[in-house]
């Protein structure tokens, strides 16, 4: 005899007896109190009834015939489908081996007939509530599950538990496409083994090792791990230890392939190297550029010693012609004459040093050498202006670091612009050149003219490369000055000052400050 | 008016050059004298100096095209000499037009230097030789009473002496005597010689 009871019930009960009787008196007293109850008189149709309804609770009889209460508990806990099944079983039989028996074999409970009504109740609710709190954190737990697996598949970097030997307790799917295998054949197996040729000798010291053994966190980028087929390959790992309670249990590792990244970075240190040349050379052809410009004024300057040289060595002939010389005239005179050959020595110099190629790199300099320099240098235009040029150099300004051709031909073109537009402009005021130090770690310098100044549309554009307004101008020497500056790790700009004429300046750090001192401001 | 002896003003911002050029003339015993700017040497200018200029063309302030300028202003007949640079040619070309007699290119030769400026005071003392006579001529003309200055002005335009006693309702006796007068004070005894000193002087009277 088997029947559903009671259909409306969340929670399933099902009563197992022999004993007619006896199924109807357990039936009495849990009808009504919200229950699903179904009813089995035999072993089987018990079995069969739970496999097919999962019910929560199970009221067994012991003695049955054909199969008893004990066997059938025993196949319902080997039964996946009711294993969770909470099994009470109900027997006369009230000793202390057969109640030890029946916990033994998976049941929850024990119930001695003849059974109080209350008791039988308030047992089937405990376990009933019990079993379904169970279930319930069974399937949240499984949900858990597949959606950790999910995400964890779903993560583009590779992943692999190790236990502390290195054997693979788990892979996820990313692990197994960079190492081209399927997951299955990586669990199980020796991570070291599997991707390092030298895992045997025993001495070698490989990447995670210490993490497995030591607990030590490792990160490493570039390292050569081998595929299963043989093929190494550049990896980024991260291996973390896992712990339980303190206790080490192996490590997490977590990896990805890098070749198209070192690919990437490599051709973008090509680039820059190739722009970094591309630029140096810029910043060369515009110092020749500006030679050009000032060569007839550099062959002034050459030739005004030369000439100097030419008319004392021929008075210094019309001295020593005459019968009595004045050898004290004549000494006076080759003293002279030294002099001027010094001086034109002293112009090629500085020529030569400007146009030296490649830059000679970064040295940490006075910034009064570098203006004092470039401020002989542009008084090559200067002859043209009434008003010349003023270097004020604050009192007690720390030396910079700085390749000193680059920032000298920056400070040059300021100047020489600086000079054209008061020319230009009609101005007898002079080129200020001013240098301060405008934080803890930054010199800037200065070029302030009084000549016609920056049209306000212009301002922004100042920089960019192509953009000029001179006549015949090409628009590099600014564009070249702000990466020449940049590249000292200054800052380049330009300042509308109050009344006439232009502003421009640049910084640099000063010395053990570090290369991002100014631009950190 | 009385013209200094000739001297070389050597006008040149470069000491170096200055001082060696001026040893240089000195010890080829020319009078020299120095001026380290162009506006030094304008405000020591008199009409009365005699010589040459030396000049150096780039110079910081007024540069030597703006001093060539400022003399022209001046009426300067004072030959100038421009000293260059390598690629100042446009420059020296444009100096040339406004009545430079020369320019020299440093480093320049010691003798090309001193043939300049040997022609450039042979020139200085020509000028001033005829400035000088035609000066004289203008004299003259100036002492000239306004009957006088009138009658020459007949004897010029070839008037006889009984047109200008007709027209200027005058005894033909004393036309005779004002020609002679004017043949007095003019020095001379030629009518053509005198036509020929007035119109030589013609720009410097009207």
């Amino acid at each position: 005899m088997t029947a559903i009871a009671s259909e409306n019930s969340e929670v399933t009960v099902l009563l197992v007896d022999d004993n007619p009787q006896n199924l109807k008196v357990l039936y009495e007293t849990l009808k009504d109190k919200g229950y699903r109850l179904l009813i089995a008189n035999e072993g089987a149709k018990a079995l069969d009834l739970a496999h097919r309804h999962r019910p929560e609770v199970i009221l067994l009889d012991i003695m049955m015939p054909e199969m008893d209460g004990y066997e059938v508990c025993e196949r319902l806990k080997n039964d996946p489908v009711t294993s969770d099944c909470a099994v009470v079983f109900l027997s006369a039989l009230d000793d202390l081996a057969s109640k030890v028996k029946g916990f033994s074999l998976g049941g929850a409970d024990y119930i001695s007939k003849p059974f109080q009504s209350q008791e039988v109740i308030a047992r089937v609710d405990t376990h009933a509530k019990v079993i379904r709190l169970e279930r319930e954190l069974q399937a949240r737990n499984r949900e858990l599950v597949s959606d950790q697996a999910r995400i964890l598949n779903s993560i583009s970097e590779g992943i692999y538990g190790l236990d502390e030997n290195g054997v693979i307790e788990f892979a996820n799917q990313a692990a197994a496409m960079i190492v081209n295998s399927p997951v299955e054949d990586l669990i199980g197996k020796n991570f070291f083994e599997l991707h390092f040729a030298t895992a045997s000798d025993s001495d070698v010291c490989l990447p995670v090792m210490g993490t497995c053994r030591q607990g030590v966190a490792e990160h490493q980028r570039d390292i050569q791990l081998k595929r299963v087929d043989g093929e190494a390959f550049p990896a980024e790992y991260r291996a973390t230890p896992k712990l339980d309670n303190d206790e080490l249990h192996g490590a997490v590792v977590v990896f990805r392939d890098i070749t198209a990244e070192l690919n990437n970075e490599r051709a973008l240190e090509e680039a820059r190297a190739l722009v970094q040349e591309q630029r140096d050379q810029l910043a060369h052809t515009s110092r020749l550029t500006t030679m050009g410009e000032m060569a007839a004024g550099f062959a002034h300057e050459v030739n005004q010693p030369l000439t100097a040289i030419a008319n004392y060595a021929r008075v210094s002939g019309r001295v020593m012609a005459k019968e009595n010389p004045d050898l004290s005239l004549l000494h006076e005179t080759m003293e002279k004459i030294e002099a001027q050959s010094h001086r034109a020595s002293e112009i090629i110099r500085r020529i030569r040093r400007f146009m030296k190629k490649p830059a000679t790199g970064k040295e940490i300099v006075a910034v009064s050498t570098l203006l004092d320099d470039t401020r002989q240098f542009a008084e090559v235009d200067m002859r043209n202006n009434e008003g010349g040029i003023e270097v004020v150099i604050e009192d007690g300004l720390p030396d910079v670091v700085a390749d000193p051709v680059q920032v000298q031909q920056v400070a040059l073109n300021f100047i020489r612009n600086a000079l054209e537009a008061t020319r230009a402009a009609g101005s007898s005021a002079p080129v200020e050149v001013t240098a301060r130090q405008c934080s803890e770690k930054c010199v800037r310098v200065q070029v302030r003219d009084h000549g016609v100044g920056v049209a306000e549309e212009a301002e922004e554009k100042l920089f960019h490369p192509f953009f000029t307004t001179k006549e015949d101008g090409m628009g590099i020497g600014l564009a070249t000055c702000r990466s020449l500056i940049q590249a000292q790790g200054g800052e380049i700009g330009y300042e509308r000052p109050d009344g006439a004429g232009a502003c421009f300046y640049f910084t640099l750090p000063v010395a053990g400050a570090g290369t991002d001192a100014c631009t950190a401001e | 008016m009385t013209d200094t002896p000739q001297t070389v003003y050597v006008v040149e911002d470069d000491e170096a050059v200055r001082d060696s050029l001026a040893l240089l003339l000195k010890s080829d015993s020319k009078p020299v004298k120095t001026y380290e700017n162009a506006g030094a040497f304008l405000k020591d200018y008199s009409e009365e100096m005699a010589g040459c200029i030396v000049l150096d063309i780039r110079m910081p302030g007024m540069d030597g095209m703006e001093l060539q300028k400022k003399l022209n202003e001046k009426h300067s007949i004072l030959p100038i000499i421009f000293v260059t640079g390598h690629g100042d040619v446009p420059m020296a070309v444009d100096a040339m037009k406004e009545g430079a007699v020369d320019f020299i290119q440093k480093p320049y030769r010691e003798e090309a230097l001193l043939e300049k400026i040997e022609a450039a005071l042979e020139q200085d003392r020509e000028q001033r030789k005829t400035l000088g006579e035609r000066m004289e001529i203008v004299r003259r003309v100036k002492s000239l009473t306004p009957r006088e200055t009138e009658i020459m002005d007949r004897m010029i335009a070839g008037q006889a002496n009984k047109v200008i006693a007709i027209e200027l309702e005058i005894s033909q006796r004393t036309v005779e005597i004002h020609r002679s007068r004017v043949m007095h004070k003019m020095g001379t005894h030629s009518l053509a010689h005198l036509v020929r000193m007035v119109l030589s002087v013609k720009d410097l009277i009207d």
